[in-house]
């Protein structure tokens, strides 16, 4: 239980500035009908930068391709497309920039408020998705493996995701976003507590 | 294994023996042989532990006879030197045809072939003769010493289960092909398989194998005392004549192991296996098969492309003939799926013995799945609409560390619901009824998905057919069958969902073509996933899958109204979910805490039962 009150501590401050009333209604926009509250936890503000990166290099591919793609149409005159296609092709690139630019733009700070996480009670409790949304609750008991895992972005802004695994795919967690030592003390505590508690049942 | 105090007590005396002969000279490493395979498989805590917590009291099936214990090293039988080449025939049949082609039959191509089959001869005549097998202390051991010496290690105690099926050839020779499942993810590697021991050798070696793992679970029971009979209760079926003392079995065929039969697939009854729908497009596939072979054959055989071409073409230009050909086809479809049915599922006997359900079927094939009934978890009821609508349905157990399930874990095929629902009922545990019914919000996303993705492909076709081309609408008026059948099907769907928690075991329910229920023990849930789509949001819905440990891994209530989910998760596991339930309610203002007054809300029939919650407040029975 020591541990638990530490895993708390890293985060406490940004947790008490967002406030748990103050984050439902950013994260649940003008409802609150899924009757359970917002686990207490908010990830690092850096994950905001990690999904803006993310985001960003995604759009490049796929801007990038679709400008090929038009280029491509563009000198083969694809016979079987019909003729407003054929001559307005070079917008495919422009309509994708449109769409994308906002989501880009949106997806991180929405994703920040809805992802959260919780260790109480020997329960593992995590929120996360932006349009849709997931929350999965993992008793400590039930723990297989906790692994924590870093990916080039992740390294270059010092975060780490948590993977929590039972023996089930639908009972594991994936917490990301969080900073390096707290990803790392939770990961470190889960697995302590894992082993005292470990329940054979399944 | 119920692990009652009669079951354990006698496991004792062998024990309490073989430590008394230390370290028995045949266990060279006993740490490090299990702790090197047991790496990976993700449940080396457990292992381990037993690993070092009893490293020489590895129980001996049969203290009388020591040759067991140093594991004599055997070969398979001899007669997988017939079946070996037999089997590899098919790949060698082209290459060997061949070579007599290109020779024109000259008597030195002949020589080349027969070349060919004494060299295939005398590879399986190598692999017969570096194949050894022994089971040397708690290990079963694979070695083969073809070039290098490789040895695969299996700890008996991580043996979940053992098949044996016997392929047609086999049958013929009286031999069989062992597989042994360590529930290792479905990983092949992890699992061992003896191509060709005599049946036997290979009942002997079952029953060698599968004693040690009742042996581990004794030894579970006893180092756990209390835990292991208190939550099995009523899935593990006391009611099922267990050997009284595991000390009495030996391993030996025809041991009088007591045994019992709960089911045998009378002869008549394989006719409705075509009600499940399975097999029923065999004759298509057939058709396509013969005619691919036609094609690769044909330029084998130096048949030219054109005439099997122009055969086509002459059937395309008749049509009354490819009509009847095709009603033909339709025709054969229950024959053939009805004969094949009946290949597969043969003398379909459910049976327990031993602590083990064992699933037996087939009439070329004849194939065995032993699950351990311990680690049965709880089945799927599942029904076709033909199924449905003759009164049928098929059931599959939920085993944890069972890969494959979907073939291996079938424990009836199909058959009158009545006599499965009996059957699970004696074998696992009843049925749960009294599905609580989904929002109505549930019913118009049913049929939306149901609907509208024919509706979009009929809607674009239909508007091509106005403007560009008649023949649009040949795609246009099968989608709009489509999305048109669309609504008795959603609306079907919508019927089939529901969930429920009888106190010990929560069951789910969804579909349609294959609506399947299953029922799963509280113990076996590891977690809980909320999700929830936009869509579904804006229709205030959301999925509660409950992850499980056995089976698909994770068994999900749909659409399932958005205040009852996190309450149906709380109502079966009360501790890990109370900590985050909101007892406030917005809409309606219901100062009650959140469980009571979203199952009031959910059952609409039966008023919440507040001793139930309190019934299921322990935390993870197991």
């Amino acid at each position: 239980m020591s541990d638990r009150a530490d895993e708390h501590s890293p985060a406490s401050e940004e947790a008490t500035a967002a406030g748990r009333p103050g984050e439902r209604r950013r994260g649940t926009p003008g409802r609150a009908r899924v009757s359970l509250r917002a686990p207490a936890n908010p990830i690092s503000r850096k994950a905001v930068t990690l999904w803006l990166m993310e985001g960003i290099l995604w759009s490049l591919l796929l801007v990038g391709g679709s400008f090929l793609l038009a280029r491509w149409i563009d000198e083969g005159r694809w016979s079987w497309l019909p003729g407003w296609a054929l001559d307005n092709i070079w917008w495919l690139p422009w309509l994708m920039v449109l769409l994308l630019v906002p989501g880009t733009l949106i997806e991180p700070f929405w994703r920040y408020a809805v992802h959260r996480w919780e260790l109480s009670e020997d329960v593992v409790y995590a929120r996360s998705g932006w349009l849709s949304r997931e929350w999965v609750f993992v008793p400590v008991s039930r723990i297989q493996t906790v692994d924590k895992a870093q990916g080039w972005f992740e390294r270059m802004l010092g975060l780490a995701t948590v993977e929590i695994r039972t023996a089930s795919h639908a009972g594991s967690s994936t917490i990301k976003g969080l900073d390096y030592e707290v990803a790392a003390e939770l990961a470190e505590g889960l697995a302590r507590r894992a082993e005292e508690l470990r329940d054979d049942a399944t | 294994m119920t692990g009652s105090p009669s079951d354990r007590s006698p496991a004792e005396p062998p024990e309490g023996t073989e430590s008394s002969l230390p370290g028995s000279g045949a266990v060279p490493n006993p740490g490090p042989g299990p702790a090197r395979s047991v790496d990976g498989a993700g449940e080396g805590a457990e292992s381990a532990v037993f690993g070092s917590g009893s490293p020489g009291s590895v129980p001996h099936p049969d203290p009388a006879r020591p040759a067991d214990r140093t594991g004599p090293s055997l070969r398979l039988s001899p007669k997988v030197l017939l079946t070996d080449p037999i089997r590899m025939l098919p790949s060698l049949f082209l290459p060997l045809a061949g070579v007599l082609f290109l020779g024109g039959f000259s008597p030195g191509s002949f020589v080349w072939a027969a070349l060919g089959v004494v060299g295939s001869v005398a590879f399986s005549a190598v692999r017969w003769a570096t194949f050894t097998y022994q089971v040397a202390g708690d290990r079963l051991e694979l070695t083969r010493s073809l070039i290098s010496r490789s040895v695969r290690t299996i700890p008996l105690e991580r043996i979940r289960g053992v098949d044996v099926s016997a392929p047609p050839l086999h049958r013929l020779l009286g031999i069989a092909v062992l597989r042994i499942d360590t529930g290792a993810g479905g990983d092949d590697k992890q699992e061992g398989e003896l191509d060709g021991v005599t049946v036997e050798e290979g009942e002997r070696l079952k029953a060698v194998l599968l004693w040690h793992a009742r042996a581990r679970t004794a030894r579970r029971a006893q180092a756990r005392e209390t835990a292991p009979a208190s939550g099995s209760g009523d899935f593990t079926a006391a009611n099922v004549a267990e050997p009284a003392t595991p000390a009495v079995v030996r391993h030996e065929v025809g041991d009088a192991t007591p045994q019992r039969v709960f089911f045998v697939l009378p002869r008549k009854w394989l006719v409705y296996g075509p009600l499940s729908g399975s097999y029923l497009l065999t004759p298509f596939a057939l058709v396509a098969g013969a005619v691919g072979l036609a094609f690769q054959w044909g330029s084998e055989f130096k048949i030219d492309r054109r005439v099997v071409m122009g055969a086509g073409e002459w059937l395309w230009e008749h049509p009354p003939l490819l009509a009847a050909a095709l009603v033909l086809l339709l025709l054969a479809m229950p024959v053939v799926g009805v004969v094949m049915y009946a290949v597969f599922n043969w003398d379909f006997t459910l049976r327990a013995a031993e602590g083990y359900l064992i699933a037996g079927r087939g009439l070329i094939t004849r194939r065995s799945v032993s699950l351990e009934r311990r680690r049965v978890r709880g089945f799927e009821f599942v029904e076709g609409p033909a199924e449905r609508w003759a009164g049928f349905g098929r059931a599959w157990a939920i085993v944890t560390g069972l890969g494959d399930s979907e073939t291996r874990g079938q424990l009836l095929p199909v058959a009158p619901r009545e006599t499965v629902l009996d059957v699970l009922g004696e074998a696992i545990g009843p049925i749960t009824t009294g599905l609580r019914s989904h929002p109505p919000a549930a019913r118009r996303r049913r049929l939306f998905r149901a609907i509208f993705p024919w509706l979009v492909p009929a809607a674009c076709a239909t508007a091509a057919a106005l403007l560009w081309s008649g023949l649009w609408w040949a795609l246009a008026v099968p989608a709009l069958i489509l999305a048109l059948l669309g609504i008795p099907l959603g609306l079907d769907r919508y019927r089939s969902l529901g969930h429920t928690y009888d106190g010990s075991r929560l069951s789910v329910r969804s579909g349609s073509l294959r609506r399947s229920q299953a029922v799963v023990e509280k113990r076996a849930v590891v977690g809980w996933t909320l999700s929830q789509t936009w869509f579904q949001r804006r229709a205030g819905l959301l999925t509660v899958t409950a992850g499980v440990g056995a089976g698909s891994g994770g068994y999900a209530a749909l659409d399932i109204g958005e205040a009852e989910g996190p309450a149906f998760a709380a109502e079966v596991t009360p501790t890990w979910l109370a900590p985050f339930l909101v007892s406030e309610d917005l809409g309606r203002g219901n100062p009650l805490p959140a469980e009571s007054s979203l199952l009031g809300s959910a059952t609409p029939g039966e008023p919440p039962t507040p001793d139930r919650s309190s019934s299921s407040g322990e935390r993870g029975n197991g």
